[in-house]
């Protein structure tokens, strides 16, 4: 199957005069401080986020990256740690036998081979091999080098067949259940599992998965463009409803504004061509009041 | 560990336990240079490092139950130690019963968590419908204390459509939205009672009654956005029975009559419009009544006035009401 083009839905904006960040609000030193304090540890508070190793790392590593920082890390010891997650197969024979092979999220659901005896399946998980692969391309390791063939092969054993994909084969907790229409749905039945009910996240999961598959293209809000697939005109409102009163944005109607919403939003936003709709300048004020005025102390000695 | 606070007794590390001295820890090999390494507490290193063990002899027995709760109050969120314990209980054939209330108590401190409720799921879908009384039950109870908990409300969906129970689902939809108009999770579930349930009648036999409801709701409070959806919804699949809806177009005249809290009124009146609504010259005073003094000449065309009415009334989404405007048909 051929390989989709993907054009850039619409022109980025363009950049803000240079003094835009360096203003008093935006205090970006601190916080590159705090991504390189916690690539170098997490406080023990983050126990409980073992699991999501990778996803942790991902979060510093890209957030290094947006604020050019990213030659604060030793990018080829992180490449290197970032493959020892990727699950393999023992055999030629393995690809086939129905189990995914990607990337484990941490050394909790990652077991010597020899050990998998318990569990049929080896615990990697796609969204972490979606974490893995964004990792390794920002710090610049050739990604070509990675069996493809074989990832790709192997994650249609993930594919359900009512058509929901999990993401991780030991449960069906995290399937992305993409309930695709012909007439548009109210409401934009994008859930996870079973439950019916439209929040920011779910919809740029539905919309972004939507649009690398083909099926919603470019230049969506021109009036002869129309979607067998999604509503476009209602889900472009009920997106734009999400910004609040304070500027930022919200999952769900008559909830608060959150951070998170700024990404979820936004980017079905940048994929609708509809970036340009939102009030830029309140949203701006919204997330410089959420950053944090006490720095956390310094573990390190 | 965070739930300290809660115990009574120091916690024995297991080290020291004589029913775990036939056990060798097993040890997390992080590499040699992780990243994002995490300050792990000793207590915390060592109960993974003995579920490490187990897991690996595949051990099945009531000490490896015990020590996948222990793991689990450090770490809720981890899938393989839920995975073991399930496949634990299934050894053991544990009275699942039981095990919904160590669900219970574990939710309490940790109840946004997703293996949480996906453990619940597996063990009441295990249990059958017999289960469903008492999944309604603890749905409830987590509502009550948060009404739009995202995970209770999953939890409760999936338990209707396996396990049934839908007779007093639309009562308790009403009882939320009397305590609260503006909870938009309690109107998403009254939508999914109406279109799903096997006792109604399905969404064209209850859209009279509905949108009966629906307008009273709105007429109480314009301003929110939920029953507007909702309205909309009650003709999905049929946008021109919405259009021709002559209660649908009134309810926008009416409040836009009040000349307060009337963006989603105008916004809606605008759909319409744009849907093929012939406007009533009633519409076209009402809207010319709310429109500046000392501004453009009003437009002729009513959507036009329309946009710009709700690009100055709804100025964070100026961008989108100019550019609607700007996708309207020339001729009126």
């Amino acid at each position: 199957m051929a390989e989709p083009e993907l054009e850039p839905v619409e022109e980025p904006p363009s950049p803000p005069p240079s003094d835009y960040y360096s203003s008093p609000e935006f205090d970006k030193d601190r916080h590159v401080t705090f991504l390189q304090m916690m690539y170098q540890l997490l406080p023990w508070q983050y126990q409980n986020q073992e699991i999501n190793r990778l996803t942790l790392a991902y979060f510093v590593i890209s957030g290094l990256d947006l604020l050019s920082s990213i030659d604060r890390v030793d990018k080829d010891a992180v490449a290197s740690w970032v493959l020892s997650f990727q699950a393999h197969p023992k055999s030629e024979d393995e690809p086939n036998d129905g189990q995914f092979y990607g990337f484990h999220g941490s050394r909790t659901s990652q077991f010597p081979g020899e050990c998998r005896g318990v569990m049929s399946h080896n615990g990697s998980h796609l969204a972490s091999t979606y974490c893995a692969l964004s990792i390794l391309k920002i710090v610049g390791y050739n990604v070509s080098s990675i069996d493809s063939e074989m990832m790709l092969t192997s994650m249609r054993n993930l594919q359900q067949p009512d058509g929901s994909i999990l993401s991780l084969l030991q449960n069906h907790l995290f399937a992305i259940v993409l309930l695709i229409s012909r007439d548009g749905l109210f409401l934009m039945i994008f859930t996870n599992s079973v439950h019916f009910s439209t929040t920011g996240g779910a919809t740029y999961c539905a919309v972004a998965s939507l649009r690398l598959m083909g099926f919603i293209g470019d230049d969506l809000l021109s009036n002869s463009a129309t979607s067998s697939i999604v509503n476009v005109p209602l889900l472009l409102n009920w997106i734009l409803q999400r910004q609040a009163m304070n500027g930022g944005f919200q999952g769900r109607p008559n909830k608060d504004s959150d951070t998170c919403y700024a990404f979820w939003v936004g980017a079905t936003l940048r994929i609708l061509g509809g970036l340009k709709f939102i009030d830029e300048k309140e949203l701006h004020g919204f997330l410089l009041t959420c950053q944090s005025e006490v720095m956390m102390p310094l573990l390190l000695p | 560990m965070e739930s300290d606070e809660d115990e009574v007794m120091q916690r024995v590390p297991l080290s020291e336990r004589p029913e775990w001295s036939d056990v060798t820890p097993v040890p997390q090999d992080d590499g040699p240079n992780p990243v994002v390494p995490i300050d792990y507490k000793p207590d915390f290193v060592e109960t993974m490092d003995y579920f490490r063990a187990i897991y690996v002899a595949d051990e099945r027995s009531s000490r490896a139950l015990n020590l996948t709760a222990e793991a689990i109050s450090f770490n809720p969120g981890n899938y393989t130690v839920w995975h073991f314990r399930r496949l634990v209980l299934e050894a053991l054939d544990i009275d699942l019963q039981v095990e919904l209330d160590f669900i219970d108590n574990i939710a309490k401190n940790n109840s946004k968590n997703y293996q949480i409720w996906h453990h619940r799921r597996w063990v009441a879908e295990k249990l059958g419908t017999d289960a469903a009384d008492k999944e309604l039950e603890f749905t409830k109870k987590i509502l009550s204390a948060d009404a739009k908990h995202y995970h209770a409300w999953s939890h409760r969906q999936w338990v209707l459509l396996a396990l049934g129970g839908w007779e007093d689902e639309l009562d308790y939809c009403r009882e939320l939205l009397e305590e609260d108009i503006f909870n938009n999770s309690a109107w998403n579930q009254r939508y999914f009672v109406i279109t799903r349930s096997p006792l109604l009648g399905g969404l064209e036999a209850m859209r009279e009654s509905e949108v009966s409801y629906t307008v009273e709701a709105i007429l109480a409070h314009p301003e929110n956005e939920s029953p507007w959806r909702y309205l909309r919804g009650l003709y999905k699949g049929d946008t021109q029975s919405w259009v021709n809806d002559h209660q649908v177009s009134l309810l926008c005249l009416r409040v836009l009559n009040t000349k307060s809290n009337f963006v989603f009124a105008l916004s809606t009146l605008l759909d319409l419009l744009c849907h093929g609504l012939q406007p009533s010259q009633e519409a076209k005073d009402v809207v010319a009544a709310l429109e500046m003094s000392g501004t453009d000449e009003p437009d002729s065309d009513l959507a036009k006035s329309v946009c710009f009415i709700l690009e100055h009334v709804d100025p964070i989404r100026a961008n989108y009401w100019r550019w609607r405007k700007s996708k309207l048909p020339n001729a009126t």
